[in-house]
């Protein structure tokens, strides 16, 4: 599939950028190892990305039957019929 | 993680978080408080929405809709839901012009199975969804993999749908739209209090793409887009408030570029309360095909141009800016129950567009969403 996409204007760039930010996460990052017994307010709830699917779901699929943009981090959702 | 959901919270203290982390460390979560349930979970939701144009309501959806995450036997997890959207209102035939009534009702379901590994996780899932004129099924495949550490999780995904469109007005009778959707991700740990994260998305769209509904609407069939969403999250250890926020990049070959912002910061406001505002900031150039309201037209429809092979007079195709602004209340009474209330106001705009480029001749779009939530766990 990624003939076509990658033939979008510009969308190298987009690629680049993606992967300037995994590096820059992976390289800068690379000496802060955070031990399994610091990790207790990183499992709080309100820390998840997504801390309530349902409510993500319904956010999602409103946005998406209003704008031309869609999708976030996921994949998989039904479609719809909106308009 | 029941020892991390009181929010109240014995996480502030060092016993706590220790507590909190050797009770997590069993699982393979590796950097997220999400991924493979320790315990079942049963949510509900109903969220009410409308939106209105100056003189007019338009579109009204009311849709309750009931989630359920559980363990099952050794490695294995399920998770589900269901939603059902009644829609109401009207919607324009053309730019926000010629309000006709629509009613319908849409049912969608999705069921996705974990397997967990030592290190990853593996789901497969398949959802659906039925209104009278549209139908959707959809497939998916999502993986994950952790560093040994747990500090660094890659994820990546597949899903592909096909969907048939068989609008009242017999525009078209069974035409198809598939879709193939590709995300990469990457979860990074920061320190004990920050996590950031990385997702790239594909998506590919095949068929039937015209809104059957409006007029002058032949749009390609064909749709590739990108997608680059960054966010992080932060935890503020003095006062015990999250921040989130989140950075999206769109774009596609119907030449829309859009940027979506997002701000949540999570405020304890007692021990079982919490109050969540929340910002988003979303900008979109207009489709390459859209057609600009012609105000020599009005109040006739504006044509598009002679010869032009597509056009799409849909509001949504536009230029605009938008500001979503919320507030949501949280009430943890124990570690089993939770329930909270959402209120957000929605205004669209195409003087707002991010670099005054937008669309004109619109009419202004606002709407409001209510979203009450009340989750067990057992």
């Amino acid at each position: 599939m990624s003939g076509a996409i990658i033939a979008m204007p510009n969308s190298r760039h987009f690629v680049a950028i993606a992967a300037s930010l995994c590096a820059a996460l992976l390289a800068g990052c690379a000496g802060a190892v955070v031990q399994p017994w610091e990790k207790g307010l990183l499992a709080r709830p309100d820390m998840a990305f997504e801390p309530d699917r349902l409510e993500t779901g319904l956010a999602e699929h409103v946005y998406a039957s209003k704008e031309a943009a869609q999708g976030g981090a996921g994949a998989g959702a039904s479609g719809c019929g909106c308009n | 993680m029941a020892a991390t959901e009181s929010a109240g919270d014995g996480l502030s203290t060092p016993a706590g978080r220790i507590l909190a982390a050797a009770l997590a460390l069993p699982l393979a979560v590796p950097v997220l408080a999400q991924g493979v349930p320790d315990r079942a979970t049963l949510s509900l939701r109903v969220l009410d929405y409308q939106d209105r144009q100056p003189g007019a309501d338009r579109v009204r959806v009311k849709a309750p809709a009931l989630a359920l995450a559980m363990p099952l036997a050794g490695p294995w997890s399920l998770g589900a839901s269901v939603v059902s959207d009644a829609i109401s209102g009207a919607s324009p035939a053309y730019h926000t012009r010629g309000l006709s009534r629509l009613s319908d009702e849409r049912n969608a379901a999705d069921v996705t199975l974990t397997r967990a590994f030592d290190d990853a996780t593996l789901s497969v899932g398949a959802a659906g969804s039925h209104e009278s004129d549209y139908d959707s099924a959809a497939l998916s495949l999502q993986g994950t993999w952790s560093s040994d550490d747990r500090n660094t999780t890659w994820a990546g995904g597949l899903a592909a749908s096909r969907d048939r469109v068989n609008p009242v007005t017999a525009v078209v009778q069974g035409a198809r739209k598939r879709v193939l959707d590709v995300h990469l991700g990457l979860t990074r740990v920061l320190s004990a209090t920050s996590v950031w994260q990385v997702n790239l998305g594909l998506n590919r769209a095949r068929g039937y793409l015209s809104d059957p509904y409006k007029v002058f609407d032949v749009r390609p069939s064909q749709r590739d887009a990108l997608r680059l969403l960054v966010r992080g999250n932060h935890h503020l250890r003095d006062g015990g408030q999250t921040v989130r926020w989140s950075w999206r990049m769109y774009r596609d070959d119907w030449k829309v570029r859009a940027h979506t912002l997002g701000l949540e910061f999570v405020q304890p406001i007692a021990a079982q309360w919490s109050v969540t505002p929340a910002l988003r900031l979303h900008s979109q150039d207009r489709a390459r095909f859209y057609v600009e309201v012609d105000p020599e037209a009005a109040p006739f429809v504006t044509q598009p141009p002679p010869g032009a092979a597509y056009s799409s007079l849909d509001q949504r195709l536009s230029a605009f800016g938008a500001v979503t602004a919320g507030i949501k209340l949280t009430w943890q009474p124990d570690p089993e129950w939770t329930l909270d209330v959402k209120f957000e106001r929605y205004a669209q705009r195409g003087r707002w567009h991010w670099r005054g480029e937008g669309s004109t001749g619109l009419a202004a779009f606002d709407a409001r969403t209510w979203q009450f939530g009340v989750a067990r766990r057992f």
